[in-house]
């Protein structure tokens, strides 16, 4: 008999999440009971229509709202049980979770280097180390050749690249993108998934792309459809969880090459 | 860590240099208006030290010729020559007047005084002392006569022989010394029509002009259209005497006030000049507010320029402490910059104002302190709005 294979943490495990804004008669109830799990290496798209819900569970997951009950367990620790938060919250977001926004969000006064270096040197790194793990992120991404380039300098695309850059510079096992792809043209749009999907695998990172772009969802193994403000998951077909010989869970997608 | 004031101000220099230098001039003129205020300090002491009077001896009653009208008989100066402790004595007249100065005319401080007395200008820049009774003068620079000029005072022509510098009156009107003499006539004198009006009263008055007595009219006439009176009487003490002593002893012994060279100077500083220098305050206030005002606004509108980044910043982890500091260092560079504009302008036109201007370095120091005061001040309208900015408004539209 074949021994069991061992049962992966979630990354990002949700329990009945729940988010009201407002009191009495004029209280909103965005999220009504989320569940989810998003495993390391994995790419999960979450959408849903304008108003159902995903922004404000993207805030929730990246502790810059409290919800108003339920639980968030990042990588094993919880975050928040029904009240009870974690004490740091900024830190949480510094050292464990990325975000990649709809615009590349770059501070237009630093250079590509120093965007993406800025992270680890909130994190204590040293100036030289910090700029090396930029450098690293930005050959990663494949525009190493752009380091000393301020932001204005940039393309549309090679600004999303470094922003994206950014979110990965500390090695979070998370990263929440919301809408990365929505200034892109198609060909763009499929590129930054590709990488993205390429870096959950080289990284172990749990990624949550938030979308509307009809373009990609076809892409997710995996989808969070939210209405209403509760998650209908949907598999994508072909989606497998493996685990390796060490254990570690494996999630694939089917990204399109870019023509 | 990356220092990311630097790098915003090197991202905007242009906008933000065109701030300091905006501000830069404020600060060059609220140092001017500082500036001002010292030299007229400087100019009263200045003045006062020319004469190098220990005691001055005006009319009872008054604070002396700078502040009221004084008036003393010129023959004062032998009885107080009486008293222990007076070594030296000497008349001097005061007198402010517009003189003509080729097409243009000057306002200047006529100023009496006896050759070799109290009263004379110790130091001459060039030229020489007074060695005729009459019609010679000592002009300061400032009045723009040269040694050799002929100065118009009423009726008579003066020839300048000697220029002094820094020799102004409280009001910053330029001195020229003339003999005692001229100036008690030039102070005193009446128009010819008002004499030959006041003589005809005389002669038609029979009480003064008796048959009998052929000279009565000459000596009431005499008497009538000639000064004999001064302004103030300088004293110089015995070595070894206390000039307090002695200024006691002036006014216990006759119906005078005597005043010590500290007293007189306090007399300038403290009273003449005090409305000045309150409006000096005021002003200096003024463009503490204002400048308060601007880099209040100037910080303000570049931190909302830059909310969404502060956003990602906050939202990516960075402390507080790190924004408040960012934007600290912003307004406190812009202090700094507009300061040293400030402190250069102030140097480069300060020799073009009217009045003599005195920067001091004292002065220069309390005004950095106070931009720095006031930067930090106006950096908390833009902290504050700074650290209001919700991380959350990074995610989502």
């Amino acid at each position: 008999m074949e021994p069991a294979a061992p049962i992966p943490q979630p990354a990002i495990l949700l329990e009945a999440l729940r988010k009201t804004y407002g009191t009495g008669s004029t209280a909103v109830e965005a999220l009504k009971g989320v569940d989810m799990a998003v495993y390391p290496g994995e790419v999960v798209g979450l959408i849903g229509p304008s108003g159902s819900g995903k922004t404000t569970l993207l805030k929730c997951l990246g502790a810059v709202i409290e919800p108003t009950a339920g639980r968030i367990t990042l990588g094993g620790e919880v975050i928040y049980d029904d009240g009870w938060k974690i004490r740091d919250l900024r830190a949480l977001r510094r050292d464990r979770i990325g975000f990649i926004f709809q615009a590349p969000y770059l501070i237009p006064f630093l250079n590509a280097t120093d965007n993406v270096a800025l992270l680890p040197m909130l994190a204590g790194v040293s100036n030289g180390h910090a700029r090396r793990r930029a450098f690293e992120m930005l050959t990663a991404l494949d525009v190493a050749h752009r380091a000393a380039a301020q932001v204005a300098e940039l393309s549309g695309g090679e600004q999303q690249r470094v922003s994206i850059a950014r979110a990965l510079a500390n090695k979070p096992p998370i990263i929440l993108a919301d809408e990365p792809t929505a200034p892109l043209d198609s060909q763009r749009a499929l590129t930054v998934v590709r990488i993205l999907d390429q870096l959950a695998r080289e990284y172990r990172t749990a990624i949550i792309v938030v979308t509307h772009d009809e373009k990609i969802i076809p892409t997710f193994k995996r989808i969070y459809h939210i209405r209403d403000g509760r998650t209908v998951e949907e598999q994508g077909e072909g989606l497998e969880i493996s685990n390796d010989a060490a254990g570690a869970t494996h999630a694939t997608a089917v990204v399109p090459q870019p023509a | 860590m990356i220092n990311l004031a630097s790098r915003d101000i090197a991202h905007g220099f242009g906008r933000y240099f065109l701030t300091s230098v905006g501000l830069g001039l404020l600060i060059g003129v609220t140092l001017s208006m500082a500036g001002i205020y010292r030299g007229m300090v400087d100019d009263a002491k200045a003045l006062l030290e020319s004469w190098q009077a220990d005691v001055w001896v005006v009319q009872q009653h008054t604070l002396g010729p700078f502040a009221e009208s004084s008036n003393l008989h010129d023959d004062v100066y032998r009885n107080l020559l009486g008293l222990p402790g007076v070594a030296e004595t000497g008349n001097v007249t005061f007198l402010t007047m517009q003189v003509k100065q080729g097409e243009s005319d000057v306002r200047v401080m006529i100023s009496g005084f006896e050759p070799g007395r109290p009263g004379e200008p110790a130091l001459l820049m060039a030229g020489r002392p007074l060695t005729r009774p009459h019609y010679e003068a000592i002009a300061d620079v400032k009045t723009g006569f040269g040694l050799g000029d002929r100065i118009r005072i009423r009726r008579n022509e003066y020839t300048v022989v000697g220029l002094t510098r820094r020799m102004v009156s409280s009001s910053g009107d330029p001195m020229v010394f003339i003999p005692l003499k001229d100036a008690q006539q030039t102070q005193f004198l009446k128009d010819n029509e008002a004499i030959r009006n006041d003589r005809n009263r005389l002669a038609a008055n029979p009480g003064l002009n008796r048959a009998g007595v052929p000279g009565l009219l000459d000596a009431v006439e005499a008497n009538q259209f000639s000064n004999r009176n001064v302004n103030a009487v300088l004293v110089r003490v015995t070595p070894g005497w206390n000039p307090r002593v002695v200024a006691d002893n002036i006014k216990r012994w006759k119906y005078l006030q005597a005043y010590t060279g500290e007293e007189m100077e306090e007399i300038l500083v403290g009273k003449l000049i005090a409305t000045a220098a309150r409006q000096i305050a005021v002003f200096l206030v003024i463009l503490a507010l204002v400048s308060a005002a601007i880099v209040a606004l100037i910080i303000y509108t570049m931190t909302i320029s830059k909310i969404k980044e502060i956003a990602v910043l906050k939202l990516i982890g960075t402390r507080n402490t790190t924004i408040a500091g960012m934007i600290l260092q912003e307004a406190l560079g812009l202090g700094l910059i507009g300061f040293v504009i400030g402190k250069l302008l102030a140097t480069l036109w300060g020799p073009h104002f009217p009045r003599h201007v005195v920067l001091l370095t004292e002065d220069a120091v309390r005004g950095f302190i106070v931009t720095v005061v006031i930067c930090t001040i106006a950096s908390v309208l833009g902290i504050r709005a700074a650290l209001r900015v919700d991380p959350a408004a990074a995610i989502g539209g």
